[in-house]
């Protein structure tokens, strides 16, 4: 089983690496938002708030690569006519989809890197972690969550065709609720039980500790503990799912 | 020969151990929708409840025309649809029910330029694949090798997909279906848009495969590959088995008839009409090749015919005029049309 998950992961960074256009996005939307980040909460802010600006932006190019990347990989495996092909084969669907959606959670080391960078070198932001070690931990954490979040919908979009729109739908909505653009407490009463849910926001939560300072053990437990659920609920849809395409003939394309 | 350790048969126990597919009943319709506010529904029958079997180390063809019912029966098999009705066994193994061991003693081609990743190489193709299908990663190595000698793409293996002609895609996939040894093999439309040189030697690789003891179900529209490869031959049409038997039966079926073949321009629909009123005709079909119109006609009356057709043509321009013994595709084409 690890070496289908090692395999996978491979195959989808090389199919990755060598179209332009990914490398492209990949490349350039970090650094966008970590630009619209910096302005948005001033240069002349405390260099703390900027850094945590700065990771903040990171989270939202992971969530965004998982949310568009988990409909996207689904719909490419259905135009490249490998879907039916790596549903038929003996091994459990879901690891052949995981690390489809944990290699594009991981793009976020490299946004990371560019987003920190960027600021230090256009902005001057110091690069001061209050727990580094905390920090390296947080990181691919919240990088395993995030992916395993798109496990569970990339689960669910085996059975939709219009599977590209529908995971990128939940990528503007997801950071709202997730306080990756404003803080959580401005928004309505009700979203906060939805957002303790999503990965990411602990994600979030356990990266800002660990860089301003706090205890961010506590969200890292919580990101460890929804990444079981996640992968829980992730088979149990891809056995309903499955089963359910099987029936209405969604697994083709045509 | 390679056989794949990882493989566990121990599950796979047909009720006749000779038969290594067997298919009772089996329906499969699908359902379609129209409109948002008034959705109004639809369904189409693919599959009418057809029945066949396939004995092991059999190469076995299921012939028919653009949505017989080909693919669905092959889909069902290789577990990707459920069957509305009947059953389907391969190897005993239920493929409803037991998909995850269906799907290990099977492997499956599907013709086309889909099912490979583009942008990688034929060998990480391979090696991907192997992986997903279980290959263990000892011999690995060994395996692909022997099998892009087998398909003939040893020496090209290390050059990205995108570059590959048709006929070296449709090779890769035979590859790919053979990574982990299956016993039974599905071929949907194998050689769909290969140049004759690319199709008559996947032909030979798929002949070489039966010689050694694998089951094959072929799909096809070309006759003279059903001919040439096909122990026995299922012709379905509008989702039901019309016949079964050895390419031999089949022909057998309308040996008494002649054929005549006529070369004609401008022929009109009641020209085409009278012929079939004309005495001793038993079918008429016509094809257009270019910018003329072969007219086929069976009969039980031989080459007398010849003159009262030509009189019924007497207003067409008529070429090339050929009386010939029955084919394969004569004997598809009598039991199609009059289905």
């Amino acid at each position: 089983m690890i070496r289908v998950l090692a395999s996978g992961l491979r195959i989808h960074f090389l199919q990755l690496s060598r179209s332009a256009s990914d490398v492209l996005g990949i490349t350039v939307w970090p650094i966008l938002y970590a630009t619209i980040a910096y302005y948005m909460f001033g240069a002349e802010s405390d260099p703390r708030v900027l850094l945590t600006a700065s990771l903040g932006a990171t989270v939202m190019a992971i969530w965004s690569s998982v949310a568009f990347g988990s409909g996207g990989a689904i719909e490419l495996q259905r135009r490249l006519g490998t879907l039916e092909l790596l549903v038929a084969a003996p091994v459990p669907f879901g690891a052949v989809l995981a690390p489809i959606t944990i290699a594009t959670s991981a793009i976020g080391v490299y946004a990371l890197a560019a987003t920190l960078l960027w600021g230090r070198l256009l902005f001057g932001i110091p690069l001061h972690f209050e727990h580094p070690l905390m920090f390296a931990l947080s990181l691919p954490v919240a990088i395993v969550a995030i992916g395993m979040l798109g496990l569970v919908l990339a689960s669910t979009l085996i059975f939709y065709r219009a599977s590209l729109f529908l995971g990128a739908s939940f990528e503007y909505p997801g950071w709202l609720v997730m306080g990756l653009l404003v803080p959580l407490s401005v928004l309505p009463g009700w979203v906060a039980p939805i957002s303790w849910l999503l990965a990411p926001t602990w994600g979030m939560r356990a990266i800002r500790e660990s860089t301003i300072g706090g205890s961010p053990l506590r969200a890292i437990a919580m990101c460890l503990a929804l990444s079981a659920c996640y992968a829980v609920i992730a088979v149990a849809f891809l056995r309903a799912f499955e089963r359910l395409a099987r029936e209405r003939a969604t697994l083709a394309l045509t | 020969m390679w056989a794949n350790p990882a493989l566990d048969y121990s599950a796979a126990v047909a009720a006749d151990p000779l038969v290594a597919v067997e298919v009772v009943g089996l329906k499969r319709s699908y359902r379609s929708g129209k409109g948002v506010f008034r959705r109004r529904s639809s369904e189409i029958e693919a599959l009418r409840g057809i029945t066949f079997s396939i004995q092991r180390g059999e190469l076995f063809g299921l012939l028919g025309p653009n949505g017989a019912g080909k693919t669905t029966t092959i889909k069902v098999l290789t577990t990707l649809l459920l069957p509305s009705a009947g059953t389907a066994r391969v190897l005993g193994l239920d493929v409803a029910r037991q998909p995850r061991e269906v799907r290990g003693v099977i492997g499956c081609v599907f013709g086309g330029d889909r099912g490979l990743y583009d942008r990688l190489s034929g060998l990480e193709n391979l090696r991907y694949f192997a992986d997903v299908y279980r290959v263990p990663a000892r011999g690995q190595r060994a395996r692909i090798d022997e099998l892009l000698e087998l398909v003939g793409l040893k020496g090209r293996e290390r050059g990205r997909v995108e570059t590959y002609s048709r006929g070296m895609r449709q090779r890769l996939h035979i590859a790919r279906g053979l990574l982990h040894d299956p016993p039974v093999l599905f071929l949907d439309e194998p050689t769909l848009g290969l140049d004759p040189v690319g199709a008559r030697e996947l032909r030979q690789t798929i002949a070489r495969l039966q010689q050694a003891g694998k089951t094959i179900l072929l799909t096809t529209h070309y006759m003279f590959e059903a001919d040439e490869l096909c122990h026995r031959i299922a012709v379905i049409s509008s989702g039901s088995i019309l016949a079964t038997g050895t390419p031999a039966d089949l022909k057998g079926r309308i040996a008494d008839r002649t054929i005549v073949e006529i070369e004609a321009f401008g022929a009109s629909d009641e020209m085409i009409e009278r012929l079939r009123s004309v005495a001793g005709v038993a079918s008429v079909s016509v094809e257009l090749r270019e910018q003329a119109q072969v007219i086929l006609v069976q009969s039980s009356r031989g080459p007398e015919l010849v003159q009262p057709l030509l009189r019924e043509l007497e207003d067409a321009r008529v070429g090339k005029v050929v009386s010939r013994q029955p084919t394969l595709e004569d004997a598809y084409v009598d039991l199609v049309g009059s289905a």
